[in-house]
C-alpha cells in the first residue's frame, strides 16, 4: 500500500511572495468594503465584478498558455492564489468552475475555435461556467445520463435535463455530458461525449432550485431540442467518459475541499483565544494538524497536475479527508459551546456557525459523494 | 547519496525477506540462532551505523533521510530493535560518542535517576528488547544540560516485563551502574522529537503491511458465495484505512525532506498525531475485516497491530502533541491562524 504517495513539495520564496501579494490585495478589498468574507464562498458568493478584478490581476487561467490570454504560470502558483482567496472567504463563485476545470478541459480537448474564443474570456474573468454532469435520474451513477445529443445536418440536437447545476443562472457556458450513441452491453462508459453549450441559446431553460439554506445556487437546466453547431462537440465523440474522469480530478483535489469554512474557524479563534488557551489547546492543535496535512497533500496533487500526471485517485483521497475534516471542525466548535454558550457568541460568529452547520451536509455530496470516493479508492486497491 | 540509499534499501529488503518470518517473531531471545544470524547480516551491511559519522565507521546518511529504511524494517515486521539502534547510534555519534557494535537500545523514560561518580542509579523504564543487548542509551537532563549517557553493561533488577505487546519491553532498577560515556547533547538533538519521528515511521511501515494483509485476506476469503472484497461495506472500510495511511505518509514525507529545523518543528507533532490516529483506525478496521483469524497468535496480523498499539503511546500520544501544537500557536504568537499556518 505504498502506491499512493504524496511527495513533499516545498513552497519556494517566489510562491511565498505571490501569496503575500494576493493577501495584500484581499486585505485592501476588505478594508474598502468591496466584499464581506463569507463561508462556502466558492459555491455561494458570486460577484462578477470581483472576478473581473481578479482576472485583471492575472490570477485567473494562471496556468493557461499565453497565446490564449493565459499567464503560463504553474499549477503551484494557482494553488497559492486559490488558497488565499478561499481562506479569506472572497466572492469567487462566479468564475470558480471556469477557472478550476472548464478552462483546462477546453484547452486539453477543445478545437482551435473553442480555445481562442473562450479561454481569453475566462482569464479575463468575463466568462463563467456551470457543470453539466448530474441529472434528475443520474447522480452518483454518472454513466447512466440520459441527456442525448443527436447528429443533425448542421450539427447536433441536444435534448435532456441537467440538475444541481451550481451557478448556471450566472454562467455563459456549460460542459454537458451526453449520450451520442447507446451504451454497449459490455461497457456503459462508451457512447458518451462532452459538449460545450452556450447557455444563451434558444430552448435552454434555467430554473433555480432553492437549497435548504434558502439561497439559490442550484439550478435545473432544460435542453429542449437545442440546436448546437457542429463544433460544439468538445473533444472526441464517444470519449466523454475518459474526458469527464479527468475533469473530476481537477474538481476534487483543490483546497476548497477543506477551506470552505475557514473564515468560521479563523473568527472563532480570534474571538475565543483566551478561553481556548485555558481549555481548548488540544482541539486547536488537532485542527492545525488536520489542515496542515491536507494542505501538504493538496499542494502535492497540484504538483502532479503540473507534471502532467493523472492523480484521480489522489484527488479522491484529498476530497475524502477534506470532507471529513470540515465536518469534524464544525462538530468541534459546537462542542466548545459547552465552555462559552452559543447564545453568548457574537452575532456574526453565531451566523457563520449556523450557516456552516446548515451547509456542511453538502460537502460530501458535491464533486462526488463519500461513497463514490471510497469506491474509487477501493478499485485502485484492487478490491473491485 | 540518493543512489547509495536506494542500494541500501534494496539490500535491506533482501536480507529481511531471507530471514524474517512469523515464527522468528515468536521466539525473540538471544539464544535463538536465527535471531543472531539476522542481526549478523544486518550488521555486516552497516545498517546499525547508517546515520553515524564516518569517523566512527558509519555511512553518515542524515537520520531524516533514512526514514524510508525504518519504514521497510517495520514493514517486514523485523523482530529486532534495529530502529532503536539506528536512532541511539545517531544520537551517540552526534554527541561525539563512538557507538558500540551490536544492538543498542534506549530508555524511553526514567524515574529517580541519580548520577554520582560516573555511576547511575534509579529506574529505567520501557526499554525495548533489553533481553538482547547490554548496550543502552539514556538521555537525561543534568544541571540543565541534556546528556547522552551510554551504558554498555546494563544490569539490574527487572521490576516489570511487559508481555502484552509484541516487542519485549522492560522496566529495570539499577544501582551504581558504571557509565561507559556521558557527554552533552547538541541543542538541535531533541530525543522526544526524534523518538516521536522514529515511532511514526515505524508505524507507517507496519500500517502499510496491515493494509496489504487486509486487502489480500479479503480478496481470498469467501463468504456468502463471493470474496469479502466484493462487499461494498468491506471495500469502504479498507478505503478508510488507505485514506488515513496516506495522510500519515504525507506527514512523514515532510520530515524526510525538511528534517527538523526551527521553522518546521510543528511537523513532528503533526506526524505523530496523524500516525497515531491512523494506527487507531487501522488496528480496529484490520481486525474487523479479518474476523477471528486475525485474533490468533499464529496469524501475523496481531504482531503488527500489537506493535502499533505500543508505538502510538510512545513519545507522546495524539493528545500530548495536539496540546503541544495548540499551546504553541495560542500562547506564543498573536498572528491569526491563516498567517500562522502559511
Amino acid at each position: 500500500m505504498s502506491k499512493f504517495n504524496f511527495p513533499f513539495i516545498k513552497e519556494t520564496n517566489e510562491l511565498s511572495n505571490l501569496r503575500k501579494e494576493v493577501r495584500e490585495f484581499i486585505t485592501n478589498c476588505i478594508n474598502n468594503n468591496e466584499f464581506t468574507p463569507s463561508p462556502d464562498a466558492w459555491v455561494f458568493s458570486a460577484d462578477p465584478s470581483f472576478s473581473k478584478k481578479i482576472g485583471s490581476k492575472g490570477w485567473l487561467g494562471m496556468s493557461f498558455p499565453r497565446e490564449y490570454g493565459g499567464h503560463q504560470r504553474t499549477a503551484l502558483e494557482r494553488y497559492v492564489v486559490t488558497e488565499e482567496l478561499l481562506s479569506s472567504g472572497a466572492p469567487v463563485a462566479a468564475h470558480w468552475i471556469a477557472d478550476r476545470q472548464s478552462g483546462s478541459q477546453i484547452l486539453r480537448y477543445g478545437n482551435e475555435k473553442q480555445k481562442s474564443s473562450i479561454i481569453p474570456r475566462i482569464t479575463a474573468g468575463e466568462c463563467f461556467f456551470a457543470i453539466g454532469m448530474s441529472e434528475p435520474d443520474s447522480g452518483s451513477d454518472l454513466a447512466s445520463v440520459k441527456t442525448k445529443a443527436t447528429k443533425t445536418k448542421n450539427g447536433w440536437k441536444l435534448e435532456g435535463r441537467k440538475i444541481w447545476s451550481t451557478g448556471a443562472h450566472l454562467a455563459h457556458y456549460m460542459i454537458v455530458l451526453a449520450r451520442t450513441s447507446p451504451a454497449s452491453e459490455k461497457n456503459r462508459h462508451e457512447g458518451l461525449s462532452q459538449f460545450l453549450v452556450d447557455l444563451s441559446l434558444p430552448n435552454v431553460k434555467i430554473t433555480g432550485i432553492p437549497d435548504m439554506t434558502g439561497q439559490r445556487h442550484f439550478n435545473e437546466t432544460l435542453f429542449d431540442n437545442v440546436e448546437l453547431s457542429d463544433d460544439s462537440l468538445l473533444g472526441e465523440e464517444g470519449k466523454g467518459w475518459k474526458q469527464v474522469v479527468g475533469e473530476l480530478a481537477l474538481e476534487r483535489s483543490g483546497p476548497e475541499r477543506f477551506l470552505s469554512h475557514f473564515t468560521l474557524l479563523d473568527s472563532f479563534i480570534n474571538e475565543f483565544r483566551n478561553s481556548l488557551i485555558h481549555s481548548g489547546t488540544k482541539i486547536v492543535g488537532k485542527l492545525i494538524s488536520e489542515i496542515q496535512t491536507l494542505r501538504r497533500m493538496s499542494f502535492s496533487v497540484a504538483s502532479m497536475l503540473q507534471n502532467g500526471e493523472s492523480p484521480e485517485t489522489q484527488a479522491a483521497f484529498v476530497k475524502e479527508l477534506g470532507n471529513k475534516f470540515e465536518k469534524m471542525m464544525i462538530e468541534t466548535l459546537r462542542e466548545f459551546s459547552n465552555i462559552v454558550p452559543l447564545h453568548e457568541w457574537p452575532n456574526q460568529l453565531q451566523n457563520l456557525f449556523e450557516d456552516a452547520t446548515l451547509r456542511i451536509p453538502s460537502n460530501s455530496l458535491r464533486g462526488g459523494t463519500t461513497e463514490i470516493m471510497k469506491g474509487i479508492i477501493a478499485r485502485q486497491l484492487g478490491l473491485r | 547519496m540518493i543512489e547509495e540509499l536506494e542500494i541500501i534499501l534494496e539490500t535491506t529488503s533482501k536480507i529481511l525477506q531471507k530471514h524474517v518470518n512469523h515464527s522468528l517473531r515468536q521466539n525473540i531471545v538471544s539464544e535463538n540462532t536465527d535471531i543472531l544470524n539476522l542481526w549478523n547480516d544486518i550488521e555486516k551491511n552497516g545498517l546499525p551505523k547508517i546515520s553515524v559519522k564516518e569517523k566512527f565507521g558509519g555511512y553518515e546518511i542524515p537520520f531524516f533521510s533514512i526514514l524510508p529504511l525504518i519504514k521497510i524494517v517495520n514493514n517486514h515486521g523485523t523482530p529486532l530493535p534495529l530502529s532503536e539502534t539506528i536512532l541511539s547510534n545517531y544520537i551517540l555519534s552526534e554527541s561525539d560518542i563512538n557507538p558500540p557494535n551490536g544492538i543498542v537500545t534506549f530508555a524511553s523514560d526514567t524515574k529517580n535517576l541519580q548520577i554520582k561518580n560516573n555511576m547511575i542509579s534509579g529506574e529505567i523504564l520501557s526499554v525495548p528488547y533489553l533481553n538482547l543487548t547490554k548496550n543502552l542509551l539514556i538521555v537525561h537532563e543534568l544541571n540543565n544540560v541534556k546528556k547522552a549517557i551510554l551504558i554498555n553493561e546494563i544490569n539490574g533488577e527487572i521490576i516489570h516485563k511487559k508481555n502484552f505487546l509484541a516487542e519485549p519491553r522492560y522496566n529495570i532498577k539499577v544501582e551504581n551502574l558504571n557509565i561507559a560515556e556521558m557527554k552533552p547533547i547538541k541543542n538541535n538533538i531533541d530525543f522526544n522529537f526524534l523518538g516521536a519521528i522514529l515511532r511514526s515511521a515505524q508505524m507507517i511501515g507496519a500500517m502499510e503491511k496491515v493494509v496489504d494483509l487486509s486487502i489480500n485476506y479479503c480478496s481470498e476469503r469467501k463468504q456468502f458465495g463471493r470474496t469479502l472484497s466484493k462487499f461494498q461495506a468491506i471495500q469502504h472500510q479498507i478505503s478508510e484505512m488507505a485514506v488515513e495511511l496516506s495522510a500519515s505518509s504525507a506527514a512523514l514525507s515532510t520530515i524526510t525532506e525538511l528534517g527538523l529545523g526551527e521553522k518546521n518543528s510543528n511537523d513532528t507533532a503533526i506526524l505523530k498525531i496523524r500516525a497515531g490516529f491512523a494506527a487507531g483506525k487501522i488496528i480496529a478496521i484490520s481486525h474487523q475485516v479479518h474476523g477471528a483469524i486475525g485474533f490468533t497468535k499464529e496469524y501475523e496480523l496481531s504482531y503488527f497491530t500489537k506493535n502499533l498499539n505500543s508505538w502510538r503511546n510512545d513519545f507522546g500520544n495524539e493528545s500530548f502533541w495536539e496540546e503541544f501544537l495548540g499551546k504553541r500557536f495560542l500562547e506564543k504568537n498573536n498572528k491569526n491562524l491563516w498567517e500562522y499556518l502559511t
